[in-house]
């Protein structure tokens, strides 16, 4: 099995491929591997509570782990305790550890 | 004594265009931060993250004259990390894709920034531990 | 290493470099030795149809002499071995579903796609 980590930087309200991105980090997930989705840039718009999203919340419901770049969500005034529940705050860290661990890294 | 690992990340945004090109920058710093060698292979617009003739501005918007405004140029931001490479004993290289610094007229790159080619980039991704691609939009 | 190329735009840049970068950037690389599958997804399904040059750009008394001709190059990617995969279901989103693929292009649907990130050691996302 393999870890995969998912840098995403789009976001499902201009960029509809997002959707299918979600799909895919949630498929891989279900076929057994570790998968992280770690978002920044406008990747972090839909972690925001009151955010409509339905393809974004069913990602959130299916094992993946969420994380969301501090620096992205500062930029945009999302306050840590204004995201949907089960996305834990983070840096760049997390993607230079997946990289340093043999993790499948992948900018969306 | 664990032996250093080196990342390679392959860029294609110029500066000053989109949020990728930060982000792009925050890994670098970041990878350094955790103790590892970097390669970067820039290809396409992010050939123009180097060139040497980059300069700052005031901004008449903001009331600031050049020296208050301190405007960000991406060559500083490179050099900032070769620097913080060496310090720490770490490489840190970069390698412009020298076909589209050649068609962007770029070729006045800041020192330790050196031309190559898609060779290159798989001699970076194949004797490094792991690769990076951040395309452009 | 097996790398993945994950191209998932088209025509960003076709007319002004004369090429897709990253079809260029995988036939540059192959010649180098690489050992690279590509992946056509989204938009870059388009690629997998085409049977023509791109069209001449002419601006003024400018005129481009050498459009891109993305069916040479994905003719050029397959006779140097790589696999080229494009996703089904994004055909059909795009009305492309009964058309003719160039010949050598492998269809895989979504669901296949775990499957096919795990043949490489890395994907390479572009």
């Amino acid at each position: 099995m393999s870890d995969y980590l998912f840098i995403q930087s789009q976001d499902p309200f201009t960029e509809i491929r997002a959707g299918h991105q979600y799909r895919l980090a949630q498929q891989l997930r279900e076929a057994g591997h570790g998968v992280t989705v770690l978002l920044v840039q406008n990747g972090v718009v839909p972690a925001r509570q009151e955010a409509q999203s339905p393809p974004f919340d069913s990602l959130l419901k299916t094992g993946v782990k969420v994380l969301a770049d501090g620096f992205s969500l500062r930029q945009r005034e999302i306050g840590e305790k204004q995201l949907k529940a089960g996305i834990a705050v983070c840096d760049m860290g997390a993607a230079i550890d997946a990289m340093l661990a043999g993790h499948k890294v992948i900018w969306h | 004594m664990s032996e250093t690992k080196t990342l390679t990340f392959a860029f294609m945004d110029p500066p000053f265009e989109h949020e990728r090109t930060v982000t792009f920058f925050r890994l670098l710093d970041t990878a350094l931060d955790r103790g590892a060698n970097v390669r970067v292979f820039a290809y396409e617009g992010a050939v123009t993250l180097s060139f040497a003739r980059q300069q700052p501005h005031g901004n008449a918007v903001h009331g600031r004259d050049t020296d208050e405004e301190a405007h960000p140029l991406t060559r500083e931001w490179i050099a900032s990390l070769q620097n913080k490479a060496s310090s720490r004993g770490l490489q840190f290289e970069w390698i412009n894709c020298g076909l589209c610094v050649d068609e962007r007229g770029v070729n006045e790159v800041i020192e330790g920034c050196g031309r190559g080619g898609p060779p290159d980039l798989w001699r970076y991704a194949t004797t490094g531990f792991n690769t990076l691609t951040i395309g452009t939009r | 290493m097996k790398t993945l190329q994950v191209i998932d735009q088209a025509f960003r840049a076709t007319t002004e470099e004369q090429d897709d970068p990253i079809l260029w950037l995988t036939r540059s690389m192959c010649g180098a030795g690489a050992t690279l599958m590509l992946l056509l997804s989204g938009h870059a399904v388009q690629y997998a149809t085409l049977s023509q040059r791109q069209p001449f750009l002419r601006l003024g008394q400018w005129q481009q002499t050498q459009p891109a001709d993305i069916p040479g190059d994905m003719t050029n990617l397959l006779d140097s071995g790589v696999p080229v995969y494009v996703v089904r279901e994004d055909l059909v989103e795009r009305g492309l579903g009964e058309t003719p693929l160039h010949l050598g292009v492998t269809t895989i649907a979504r669901d296949e796609l775990p499957g096919l990130y795990e043949q490489a050691d890395q994907i390479w996302q572009w």
